[in-house]
């Protein structure tokens, strides 16, 4: 009982830690606030279904062709939307309310284009379950956890070893400095935001084998996310799975132990808690911006 | 004597708004509307004392709108009390819980504000949809009765335009006084620079607080108003989506003016109705519109016009210099 629990808890813990990476690696690239991440999600879903279902492809070239069209909406929006924004130097509100106005596109856009009813999304390995202990456990779901862990190791290493990384936070911290240090910012912002396009679009055709794909599968999983991302520290790359982590066990154990009527709650208090609390979260990570 | 012209330029703009019922008399379904943006012009202005003026941002304005109209429509339910006096009650509720959220908020910025504002609007969606013993009635809503006036019941669109039509001009003038007032101006000064009005003397929290329960009570007595209009209260109507309509309205509207949120709400309410006809599309249509409003105009639309009479001001001066 117990184990079961911790893996369907691990689960969506990753799957919120994925989103919250997106969020905290746009924040940490450009001080911003994204409110599409949870629809790209959808979207990453919906996109995945079809290359792999409606067009047979193999599942890693589906993922791999997913992600990419991820990557390239997420680097359009900034290019299209957030950096003329930006050069025109508005108040930070209407950034934020771009990306809600998008996120409306996106979530409508695909209840237009695969309608709104439930899509099953196939098995992936072909078996129903595998046996771990006791207990049988989805293979989606194992992947799942597996996943979301690479996505973290890989995204600390490339902003802390890689060239493009260092250039990322050296934008995010002083984007003038940055600038004329011969760093091309608006390259290093794109890009962040079509990496964390495409983590949401990974989370989406995860989730999708497990949960089914539906178009409100992303708006309230990407509200969650920011509870994930606040609880590990708000732009700290660990913080976000940690906190993902942590949302995913305590919402799952208390669904089942407490009561599942008041499920939903458990994200928003801990937000709150966590904001009013301890607003560096538990990496205490300083904000980028005061 | 600009006192004067601004009181005659609000006198034909009631004088006007009084007419509308009469020119559309026709077709109540044009009431309805005019009423849901009397509704939201008192809903707005309450998110501009707090925005436009304060300068804290909130995503979570459906929360109070929730509890002005749930905390009215169970007051009067359960305790029979007359549904002007539940209406006030709920909307002091509102303002409580404002106060409590500001209090509890007022160190953080911009963008963790507005995650807890909107973690707050979740919360109180979750617990109307999901009551303990179901006395909000949870996703099948309730039925109430409309507002009754001293023995004079509001029960049609066109009564209920003149109350609300009262309302606006009450609401908005308090609006007025307190922005022009020494309170106003703490405001605006937090708004501005908070660390500056702080080494003025001002006590940040403290004013923080006021703007927030000023705010909540405008939200909430228009939530209150809108249950008591519709005589029928249903979570649907609080969804986070509602949130996002107040600030699109305000920001449309241009914030931190008297002129705004009405011209906001009218415009986003009457864009939004007529796209009702697109069904499936109407979301899509409105976040494209709303993406390019951002983009093209994000002044709203006081704001351009401002910006416009700017213009041929300069325009006239410069004329007149070229002439001289």
């Amino acid at each position: 009982m117990y184990l079961t629990l911790l893996v369907s808890g691990l689960v969506i813990g990753s799957i919120y830690g994925l989103i919250a990476l997106g969020y905290s690696l746009i924040y940490k690239s450009s001080g911003l606030l994204s409110f599409v991440q949870g629809d790209i999600m959808t979207l990453g879903a919906f996109l995945g279904l079809t290359f792999y279902s409606y067009l047979g492809l193999p599942f890693v070239v589906s993922l791999l062709l997913t992600v990419a069209c991820a990557v390239a909406l997420g680097f359009a929006l900034e290019k299209g939307v957030i950096r003329p924004l930006l050069n025109k130097n508005v108040a930070t509100v209407y950034i934020v309310l771009a990306t809600i106005a998008i996120s409306y596109i996106v979530q409508n856009g695909s209840m237009i284009a695969w309608g709104s009813i439930t899509l099953n999304f196939p098995s992936v390995f072909g078996v129903g379950t595998v046996k771990i202990g006791k207990i049988n456990v989805q293979p989606e779901a194992l992947m799942c956890i597996l996943v979301g862990f690479i996505c973290m190791i890989l995204l600390h290493f490339y902003m802390t070893k890689t060239k493009l990384g260092t250039s990322m936070r050296a934008a995010s911290m002083d984007a003038m400095a940055a600038e004329s240090c011969g760093i091309d910012v608006s390259l290093s912002t794109g890009i962040s935001w079509g990496l964390s396009a495409g983590l949401a679009a990974i989370a989406g055709i995860l989730i999708g084998p497990i949960y089914g794909v539906y178009t409100t599968l992303g708006a309230v999983i990407g509200r969650k996310g920011f509870s994930s991302a606040v609880i590990g520290g708000y732009g700290n790359m660990y913080g976000a799975i940690v906190g993902g982590l942590i949302l995913g066990l305590v919402e799952t154990f208390s669904a089942s132990r407490v009561s599942s009527t008041y499920k939903n709650l458990i994200a928003y208090c801990l937000l709150l808690v966590f904001l009013l609390v301890k607003p560096t979260g538990i990496f205490n990570e300083k904000a980028v911006q005061d | 004597m600009k006192l004067q012209k601004n009181k005659l330029t609000a006198l034909i703009l009631i004088m006007i708004a009084m007419l509308l019922p009469l020119i559309f008399s026709g077709s109540s379904y044009f009431v309805l509307i005019f009423c849901f943006i009397e509704i939201y012009i008192i809903g707005v202005s309450g998110l501009d004392i707090l925005f436009g003026y304060c300068g804290q941002v909130s995503l979570g304005h459906a929360a109070f709108y929730a509890i002005g109209a749930y905390g009215s429509v169970l007051l009067h339910k359960y305790t029979g009390m007359p549904v002007l006096v539940t209406m006030i009650i709920g909307s002091a509720l509102g303002a409580v819980v404002g106060a409590i959220v500001a209090y509890s908020c007022s160190k953080l910025v911009f963008h963790f504000l507005s995650l807890a504002t909107q973690a707050v609007g979740e919360i109180i969606y979750i617990l109307v949809s999901h009551s303990p013993n179901n006395v909000t009635g949870n996703y099948v809503g309730m039925y109430t009765d409309p507002v009754n006036l001293f023995g004079f019941k509001l029960d049609s669109e066109y009564k209920f335009f003149y109350f609300a039509l009262g309302c606006v001009v009450i609401f908005l003038l308090a609006k007025q006084f307190l922005v022009n007032s020494k309170t106003g101006r703490a405001f605006t000064a937090i708004r501005e620079n908070v660390h500056a009005a702080d080494g003025m003397g001002i006590n940040v929290r403290a004013y923080k607080v006021k703007a927030f329960a000023t705010s909540a009570f405008y939200t909430a007595f228009a939530g209150a108003m809108f249950a008591h209009l519709v005589e029928y209260v249903s979570p649907d109507s609080f969804l986070y989506k509602q949130s996002v309509m107040f600030l699109t309205m305000l920001l449309f509207g241009g914030s931190g003016s008297l002129l705004g949120p009405i011209l906001g709400a009218s415009a986003v309410l009457l864009v939004n109705e007529s796209l009702r006809s697109l069904q499936d599309y109407q979301m899509l249509v409105y976040g494209i519109m709303m993406l390019i409003v951002i983009v093209v105009m994000p002044g709203g639309i006081f704001g351009l016009g401002k910006g416009v009479m700017a213009k041929i001001k300069n325009k006239k001066l410069n004329g007149g210099e070229a002439n001289a």
